[in-house]
């Protein structure tokens, strides 16, 4: 992995530079060969779909307002693409076949040019078939103009994913012919034995049988186990290592480029301060751990003070294991790393089924703040969390510690154009557990209906999660401002994890002509139907007037 | 010192309030903080005007003199609320407890200070309105300025510092130097 | 038995060309939710100590499609060891998901054995219900009108995440009398199961277990006019594997 090392003076001459030089602005070209590998993750070779021969691919550094021109070459045997996740550019440079081009064919090169509007921390991957699962993702740097709202002696990518050694399409057929195939998690007659010698037995029998009534499991955190994690490309035992020097900031930029797993970050011992979330700033907001869903980036500043190593650890939300990396002052040292929590499992509440008096106040947790609600209201409630109340999926927060919720995201510059959305649409994740295939509404993408939205306007997407699973809902080319109760605070992402029995709305700024693609980014979910088209026409001058009121 | 009281008072809030972290009346915020005391105007050799940022100060560092009383100017350039908080690290960690505490409460936002909200929820309980008026430091909200007296007694380890919660981890934070 | 051997060969043959037409390449796509699968479950493949008389048993089930639409096939039958097949049944059907757990399934039976040759149309419902009873429901008419419905249930205990009990019991009902079959109206049958696997994958699971049999009512007395013995208690040790 690359590693940046930026002297305070470096950070203002390079400041300084930008300064002066963003008249003539800058353009870069960037080559990109895809093509296949053997790679050893595990102790078997398998073959990866790579990108310039590595996984992750190399971090691609841009800068804000550069005119960028990416050559990538396609020398697979089978269609390929790049998608840049989070980039706000012209629909047909966002690189999703069927949507945004025909793909890049087998021995082909495609060019994408586009100016870069944003800056933060992104990444790319194939949004052919299920590639990514198989190596193709990489991270990208965008350094701003202005100076950044944070100082940092070092910067590192910290970029998390799951390797299988299974190829996808071996995983979504097990999954088609046995939904359970990767849960060895499950409920057994000694689990049950257990509750009963501690809740009594009627009340494990009772609790088998809800769930029994519901035929669903609540030990079902992840569909896919089996997996390797990996941080920046190096297993757990190949234990990746940043540098540093006592009293150093570290700006550490995690992005989970996960086919299917979420993870709990932590770094024991250190306070990590959360300044971007999805590639925008925020306020910064100290936590001891955060959850990452699959696709969302945080970038965190650390400041290790003692002279000893420090583990990042990141296990996933499963606990089926961990990816990890280290700190230290020196290569070579290493410090102990924790064990995996317990196993998560859902409750009631998850499955949005209400049973009995929910306990609102108990769990500090005020879902859906509501859009133009006094940014200030709640704040005696607490930052409002994701997760239900008693979900059994929530974080849980150890004593004295801080567990980054998204209420306490905040936007570092409150959006201009924050306002009461034009009109609400509402989206019901769905799905079929059992025989495995996923949907919005009940229909998957082949059988949907593109959503038609007007350029302009600004939508409210109403998220009901009908499902007991965790969904990270990706929209392309576009923001989506997530209302967490901070009003004109409510922070700007291309991914909102969108939890069991949740409901959750996010504001469209629709400000993005061209066909988009709108998807849970879990790979599975994606792949058997939880996704849509998305085109956004401009409107005749009279109809955007009555549109607009 | 209004100090004793105002950390007395949050903490007896906080715990009516039910949660479950009470600040400590932190020894950071004795009576007499052993790294200076509050200056007199008239004693004023040097003005330092020192402008803040989102998230960071015009300084890296500044250099003053054991016995000097100096006096701060404090632009705020930025659109959030900023601190100019005078203290050895020590003391600006038990400081940053409160104002995360503050701002949880509602009594401190990103942008400003909360008067009503201070009032309204302590004197409802019978208390006294709580203010951030601890002598060695200023909030100073967007676009406004402030001044700060403060007499250095002897050299040590020293920081001006934003604790308003995650600036100063993001590095709004700068040394005293002591020179001769 | 020339008959016999060309519908098994026709339907192998249906069945090989399905599972070939489903595995030959597709070509990449940002989306595959329509994909096909092609799946095929050998439920039990079993040795049975009966009454001291030894038989191989199996019960497999087939399919290929996507998430909507299947072509569904059973089989199902019994051979004493070192004798002719007793019973051998195959079903081939068209399934269709009507709700979140249960297919609608028509088609066609074809008894081989026993003899006379008997064909029947079907009409079922596959599926799980609820507490995770997998349930297959079906309704037979033969090309003689004769109707009869057959009711199976199962469950999977899981004692550890790789030992499975499972209990499975099965009901035959007939509305008219089929004297050749050895077929009484009414209650036919219950047949009741518990069998021991162990998943060394989720893909091979060698399992031990007991199967029980008892014929009722008017085949009850069919079957002991003929002097054999209505109840049946055996032993048995297989494989459970699928692809």
């Amino acid at each position: 992995m690359n590693i940046v090392r930026m002297s305070g003076l470096g950070a203002v001459l390079v400041a300084v530079a930008l300064t002066v030089l963003s008249v003539p602005a800058a353009a870069g070209t960037y080559s990109l060969t895809i093509e296949k590998k053997t790679v050893n993750f595990t102790g078997r070779d398998r073959e990866a779909m790579t990108i310039n021969g590595q996984v992750p691919g190399p971090t691609l550094r841009f800068k804000e307002g550069e005119d960028v021109t990416i050559h990538v070459t396609n020398k697979l045997d089978v269609d390929s693409s790049i998608h840049w996740h989070g980039f706000i550019l012209p629909y047909q440079m966002d690189g999703v076949p069927g949507i945004s081009f025909p793909g890049i064919k087998p021995g082909e090169t495609f060019t994408y040019r586009f100016k870069v509007r944003q800056s933060g921390t992104y990444w790319y991957h194939s949004h052919s078939g299920m590639q990514e699962q198989q190596g193709m993702y990489g991270p990208v740097i965008i350094e701003p103009v202005k100076r950044e709202p944070y100082r940092y002696d070092r910067d590192y990518v910290v970029m998390l994913s799951d390797w299988s050694d299974q190829s996808p399409h071996a995983i979504l057929s097990n999954l088609k012919k046995k939904s359970d195939y990767y849960q060895y998690g499950q409920r057994t007659l000694g689990a049950f034995l257990d509750d009963a010698a501690e809740k009594g037995f009627g009340a494990a029998l009772r609790d088998r049988l809800e769930w029994g009534e519901m035929r669903m499991a609540p030990t079902d955190i992840a569909d896919v186990a089996g997996y390797a994690f990996l941080t920046n490309g190096r297993t757990a035992a190949q234990n990746w290592t940043g540098l540093f020097r006592p009293g150093e900031r570290v700006r550490l930029r995690f992005i989970n480029g996960s086919a299917m797993s979420y993870f709990d970050v932590r770094i024991p011992g250190l306070k990590m301060t959360v300044v971007q979330a999805d590639g925008n700033d925020v306020l910064p907001m100290p936590v001891d751990e955060f959850r990452i869903a699959v696709a969302e980036t945080y970038d965190v500043i650390v400041q290790p003070k003692e002279d000893r190593a420090y583990t990042i650890f990141a296990q996933s939300m499963d606990r089926a294991g961990a990816a990890r990396g280290t700190l230290a002052p020196r290569e070579g040292m290493v410090v102990e790393v924790p064990p995996l929590s317990p196993r998560p499992q859902l409750t009631m509440a998850d499955m949005g089924a209400s049973h009995g008096d929910m306990d609102h106040a108990g769990h500090g947790a005020a879902p859906g703040g509501g859009a133009g609600a006094d940014p200030h209201a709640g704040h005696v409630m607490g930052p409002m969390s994701e997760y239900v109340p008693g979900s059994g999926l929530a974080p849980v927060r150890k004593a004295g510690e801080k567990f980054l919720v998204y209420g306490d995201l905040r936007a570092m510059r409150p959006y201009a154009g924050y306002r009461k959305p034009d009109r609400e649409i509402e989206l019901k994740l769905t799905g079929n557990m059992e025989r495995y295939f996923w949907s919005i509404n009940g229909k998957k993408y082949s059988e949907a209906e593109p959503i038609r939205l007007k350029y302009g306007e600004r939508v409210r997407f109403k998220f009901v999660n009908t499902t007991m699973m965790a969904h990270p809902m990706h929209l392309h080319g576009m923001w989506m401002q997530l209302d967490n109760g901070t009003g004109r605070f409510s922070p700007l992402k291309h991914v909102v994890n969108v939890a069991p029995g949740m409901t959750l709305n996010v504001d469209v700024p629709v400000d993005a002509e061209g066909e988009w693609a709108f998807h849970c980014h879990l790979m599975y979910h994606m792949a058997t139907g939880m996704f849509r088209k998305i085109i956004v026409e401009k409107q005749s001058a009279a109809a955007n007037q009555g549109a607009g009121r | 010192m209004k100090t004793p009281i105002f950390a007395a008072t949050l903490a007896v809030c906080l715990i009516a309030m039910g949660l479950s972290s009470p600040i400590r009346a932190d020894e950071g915020h004795g009576h007499h903080p052993s790294f200076g005391t509050p200056g007199k105007a008239a004693d004023v050799k040097r003005t330092v005007t020192v402008i803040t940022r989102d998230n960071s100060y015009s300084h890296e560092a500044i250099t003053v003199k054991a016995g000097e009383t100096v006096k701060f100017v404090i632009r705020n350039e930025g659109s959030l609320l900023h601190e100019f908080n005078i203290g050895s690290p020590d003391a600006h960690a038990a400081h940053q407890k409160e104002m995360m505490q503050m701002m949880e409460m509602g009594m401190l936002t990103p942008t400003g200070i909360d008067a009503e909200k201070m009032k309204m929820d302590h004197s409802a309980m019978g208390m006294k309105p709580m203010k951030h008026d601890d002598p060695n430091s200023v909030l100073v909200e967007p676009g406004k300025t402030r001044e700060l007296i403060w007499k250095f007694t002897k050299p040590m380890k020293l920081e001006f510092a934003c604790n308003v919660p995650g600036h100063y981890q993001s590095g709004m934070v700068g040394e005293f130097r002591f020179g001769k | 038995m020339k008959g016999l051997e060309s519908k098994t060969v026709v339907l192998a043959a249906g069945l090989i060309g399905m599972v070939w037409a489903a595995a030959g390449p597709s070509p990449v796509r940002a989306m595959e939710d329509d994909q096909v699968t092609t799946f095929v479950e050998v439920e039990q493949l079993e040795y049975r100590i009966k009454d001291g008389k030894e038989s191989l048993s199996w019960d497999a089930q087939a399919w290929v499609g996507g998430d909507y639409h299947k072509l569904w096939f059973k089989t199902e039958g019994e051979a004493p060891v070192g004798e002719r097949l007793e019973e051998a049944e195959f079903q081939a059907l068209y399934s269709r998901l009507v709700s979140d757990f249960f297919d609608l399934q028509v088609g066609l039976r074809q008894d081989f054995k026993p003899e006379p040759e008997r064909t029947f149309a079907v009409v079922g419902l596959h599926g799980l219900a609820r507490y995770f009873v997998e349930t297959d429901l079906a309704a037979f008419v033969s090309h003689e009108g004769e109707v009869s419905f057959r009711a199976k249930g199962e469950i999977d205990l899981r004692l550890t995440q790789r030992l499975v009990l499972q209990p499975m019991a099965e009901v035959n009902l007939a509305v008219q009398s089929v004297a050749e079959r050895h077929v009484g109206s009414g209650v036919n049958d219950v047949e009741l199961g518990l069998r021991l696997r162990y998943e060394i994958a989720r893909e091979f699971a060698p399992y031990i277990g007991v199967n029980w049999e008892r014929k009722l009512g008017e085949t009850a007395d069919l079957t002991r006019a003929e002097g054999e013995r209505v109840d049946s208690f055996a032993v048995v040790a297989g494989l459970r594997f699928w692809f």
